[in-house]
């Protein structure tokens, strides 16, 4: 939330510290700083960005809460609180409020004022706006927000002339949506047309009482109904409480997420429903003229703060401190808890608008963060012996270890699929809607990426295995396991059928290995193979097999292999333009080694040489001659011939003068 | 032409190792399924339904037919702490790490990917304070990430604790580019009296920790990779340099 330094003054006074400490101590105690905004031009646009956490929206999404809250760290009392006296507002009987259900709006005001006029606001008020970047519109409008992003209570504006009244009342009824009734909202994006939403029955609406015509969706969004226009002399304003659950979830099914709608799901105080026809009242009749005629307040169960026994062995048990009763006892009066102390313990009653202090370990964790949890010293783990050893990671290593071993490298591949036998609900996209029931195929498509890719690696062929989870249906419902799969490419255009013998190669191994036994690949064919409680497939090069069930008939193993810390790998962005490779094959003179022709290619082949590779070497009347493969590659474009063939020229030039011949 | 050893994947590696460091002081790997119950994957978690704390995982859902009750992919490891701590609930203490693949249905970009690894950790036992969580996380990061790191916390929010914790840490020596810059790393905090509770386990005896961290952020941290989404893509230009 953006929060305006200015505006935290009107709070907090002018001790408030300047905007970086301010941030610093938010940061340090209470919310993440996303950013801080310190303009040059003009100090009542600073501009520091909280990221309130998901416990403290019910309070901190204000202007009142963050100044609140600095002075909580700080000590230093506020100099002026919109919340500390409850406010007394003389009642009227112009204005009936009904209400169905008083658990899904356990509070319902409204205030007549008469007599104003709609104007621009004044400018210190649009600049408290604009710092935070809302648009003023109109006095009462920009009142309305102001008061919501002051002390957090959405309100809302109406023109009472364009309310009908019924026996000279204005009646709000507050009721449940019937199945299939439908609520015109204002649009949202600058949309000309209405949004028209189609209840589905659990949604609240706040009803125009002479009409049952829905006024609006409560908590989420209003309509068009009796809007404030530039004509307006007479407004009811309403502050109502309702019920998170039933906002928030009206508010997802139709996508709705405004200023109003996020601070209603969060549950705010429903003290502050009061305050804010209090704050309001003064606002506009101070820049719209006018007067109140009255308040509405219809609140049947007032909510009691929840008295919380907190007890200091605790607090120091959880913390990892030392902390005197009286320390704690200061924190929390200091966040505005009204304490009780007893002999080693404190009962504390949280002040009204920090509906998040329940339970004992939300004071703890207020006692933690507010001391400040730079002060925990760290304990380091005692070492203990290990109960239980882990099969499947157990046996996975020494797959992996086999496997490497034999110039198989592991990839993680997608989880998703375009199509499967598994499809989820609410997909990312059309093309990875469905979860991968083997990992075959994801293994196929990593060979055909690779298999171009072996003079740039150094290799003879690709070779890859990945060990992850596949999902189907096990009759009615979704199941999964984990499954291995390796795969060997010889050439770039397909399989071949030479593919078998490596993979054999990789089974057996596998299967020695482990000490479990499964048939050969080249006695399988391309097909199923299932007997002997070791099913896997093999296709195209591919084979695939269910670890979970291979793992039912292992050992339970009884230490795992130590695992070496890997040194420092200072990984390089690898470039993604194609390769050029070029061969050279040379006579070198007597007691010439591969090494040393390898230096000199090296040498002159400069930067774009990217692998050196021995792939030739034969001996023929004393001389020797060694056939070399260079892979050159640039990080930022495809290279050309010409550019190659430059480099090709030096290296030439280079072994003439060192008599050696080119082949 | 002789057959170079092939690479194991960075990702498995850390995990390997993450498992070996947290092995010698007696921390169990544990497991649990990626298909997940809304059970296990949030209410055991204090993650009530239609509560805005659902909101901080964006989640990918089976259709109804398809399942028995209502069912996700696991969007973190705390799913396995539940279970780990309900089965362990008679034989407390227990130290267990879950490392493992996870999934948001949200966007991808360079620091983010739908699926990725997330470590998660868990202690409990009687006198388990935020300072052994400080502890065990230094212990990890010292020998997992070369050169020596400074770690600190900050408040944060996590449904499943109480207090809950944000933990930034520094690297103070290297040639990374994010030698000396605070980063946020991962989330943790004491366990929450109704995840204990919800997992028989009695909150006035027993208490713990728990910390969560993705392995991606790690492999960013501990190897300089710049975009995560390489480590899923089966690119051997880049597995071949671990």
């Amino acid at each position: 939330m953006k929060v305006s330094y200015d505006w935290l003054k009107e709070y907090y006074g002018e001790s408030l510290p300047a905007v970086e400490e301010a941030a610093n101590l938010l940061g340090k105690h209470a919310f993440e700083i996303e950013e801080v905004v310190i303009s040059e031009q003009d100090p009542l646009m600073n501009i520091i960005d909280v990221d309130v956490l998901p416990n403290r929206s019910s309070d901190c999404l204000c202007h009142r809460g963050v100044a609140r809250e600095l002075s909580t760290i700080t000590g230093v009392p506020l100099t002026h609180d919109p919340l500390v006296s409850k406010p007394e507002l003389p009642a009227t009987d112009a204005i009936a409020v009904a209400i169905e259900d008083t658990d899904a709006c356990p509070r319902f005001t409204a205030t007549l004022i008469e007599g104003i006029e709609v104007k621009e606001s004044p400018e210190w008020l649009k600049t408290r706006l604009e710092a935070i970047g809302q648009r003023p519109i109109n006095n009462i409008v920009d009142a309305t927000n102001y008061v919501m992003f002051a002390i957090g209570q959405p309100i809302h504006a109406y023109d009472a002339e364009l309310f009908p009244q019924v026996d000279g009342q204005w009646k709000f009824h507050v009721r449940y949506a019937q199945a299939g009734e439908l609520v015109s909202l204002i649009p949202e994006g600058g949309k000309e047309e209405d949004r028209v939403v189609e209840c589905v029955g659990t949604e609240l609406l706040i009803v125009d009482g002479s009409s049952d015509t829905p006024i609006g969706l409560a908590g989420v969004k209003g309509g068009r109904f009796a809007g404030v226009h530039e004509g307006t002399t007479k407004v009811i304003i309403e502050a109502a409480h309702f019920h998170p659950i039933i906002t928030r979830k009206t508010a997802r099914r139709l996508g709705i997420v405004i200023d109003a709608s996020k601070r209603f799901e969060n549950e705010p105080s429903r003290e502050l429903p009061l305050y804010a026809q209090a704050d309001i009242i003064k606002l506009i009749t101070d820049i719209a003229g006018g007067e109140a005629k009255g308040t509405v307040d219809v609140y049947p169960t007032p909510m009691e703060q929840t008295a919380v026994t907190v007890h200091k062995h605790k607090v120091n048990a959880l913390l990892g401190l030392e902390l005197s009763l009286q320390t704690m006892i200061d924190i929390v009066t200091r966040l505005g808890a009204t304490v009780t102390e007893h002999d080693d313990s404190f009962v504390a009653v949280a002040p009204f608008e920090r509906t998040d202090l329940n339970i004992e370990e939300d004071y703890i964790e207020e006692i933690g963060r507010l001391h400040g949890y730079g002060n925990v010293t760290a304990i380091q783990p005692a070492p203990q012996p290990l109960t239980e050893l882990n099969q499947r990671h157990y046996y996975s290593e020494l797959i992996r270890h086999t496997l490497t071993e034999l110039g198989f490298s592991e990839v993680i591949t997608s989880s998703f699929r375009k199509k499967d036998k598994v499809q989820l609900k609410n997909a990312l996209a059309t093309d990875k809607s469905y979860l991968r029931s083997t990992l075959s195929r994801n293994l196929a498509e990593v060979l055909d990426k690779n298999a171009g890719f072996n003079d740039l690696l150094g290799t003879p062929d690709t070779r890859v295995f990945e060990i992850g989870t596949v999902f189907y249906k096990d009759g009615e419902y979704v199941t999964e396991h984990v499954s291995v799969a390796l795969g060997v490419r010889l050439k770039q255009s397909g399989y071949t059928g030479k593919e078998d013998r490596p993979c054999d190669e990789a089974l057996s191994a596998i299967s020695k290995a482990l000490g479990a036994s499964f048939p050969a690949v080249a006695e399988v064919g391309q097909k199923t193979v299932a007997e002997d409680g070791l099913p896997y497939t093999y296709q195209q090069g591919i084979a695939e097999l269910n670890l979970t069930k291979l793992l039912e008939q292992l050992p339970a193993p009884t230490a795992y292999a130590p695992v070496p810390h890997t040194d420092a790998i200072s990984y390089q962005p690898f470039s993604t333009f194609p390769f050029v490779t070029r061969d050279i094959a040379l006579w070198t003179t007597e007691g010439t080694t591969a090494e040393n022709v390898e230096l000199v290619l090296n040498e002159h082949a400069g930067d774009l040489r990217i692998r050196t590779t021995l792939f030739d070497e034969f001996s023929k009347d004393g001389r020797t001659s060694f056939a070399f493969r260079l892979v050159f590659q640039a990080p930022d474009r495809t290279l050309t011939d010409d550019e190659v063939n430059q480099v090709m020229e030096k290296i030439n030039a280079a072994v003439a003068a060192l008599q050696w011949e080119v082949r | 032409m002789p057959i170079p050893p092939g690479h194991q994947h960075p990702l498995t590696k850390m995990v390997a190792e993450i498992n070996s460091i947290f092995a010698e002081v007696g921390f169990v790997f544990a497991e649990g399924p990626e298909v997940e119950s809304e059970h296990y994957n949030f209410d055991r978690l204090n993650v009530p339904k239609d509560h805005p704390s659902r909101d901080m995982q964006d989640t990918f859902w089976f259709k109804d037919k398809d399942v028995s009750e209502p069912t996700v992919l696991r969007t973190q490891m705390s799913p396995v702490q539940a279970r780990y701590m309900e089965s362990h609930k008679d034989n407390l203490p227990l130290r267990m790490i879950a490392p493992g693949k996870v999934f948001r249905n949200e966007a991808t970009d360079a620091t983010h990917e739908a699926q990725f690894f997330q470590l998660e950790g868990l202690e409990v036992g009687e006198g388990v304070h935020l300072g052994h969580l400080k502890g065990t996380i230094e212990y990890f990061l010292d020998r997992f990430i070369d050169g020596d790191v400074d770690i600190r916390f900050r408040p944060g929010f996590f449904p499943f604790v109480e207090p809950g914790v944000e933990v930034d840490m520094k690297l103070l020596s290297g040639d990374s580019a994010l030698v000396g810059k605070w980063i946020e790393i991962m989330g943790a905090g004491m366990v929450h009296p109704n995840v204990l509770r919800d997992s028989g386990i009695d909150s006035n005896q027993y208490s713990g920790y728990a910390f969560g961290v993705g392995i991606d952020r790690l492999a960013v941290m501990k190897y300089g990779i710049n975009d995560v989404r390489d480590l899923y893509t089966g690119d051997l230009r880049f597995v071949t340099q671990f």
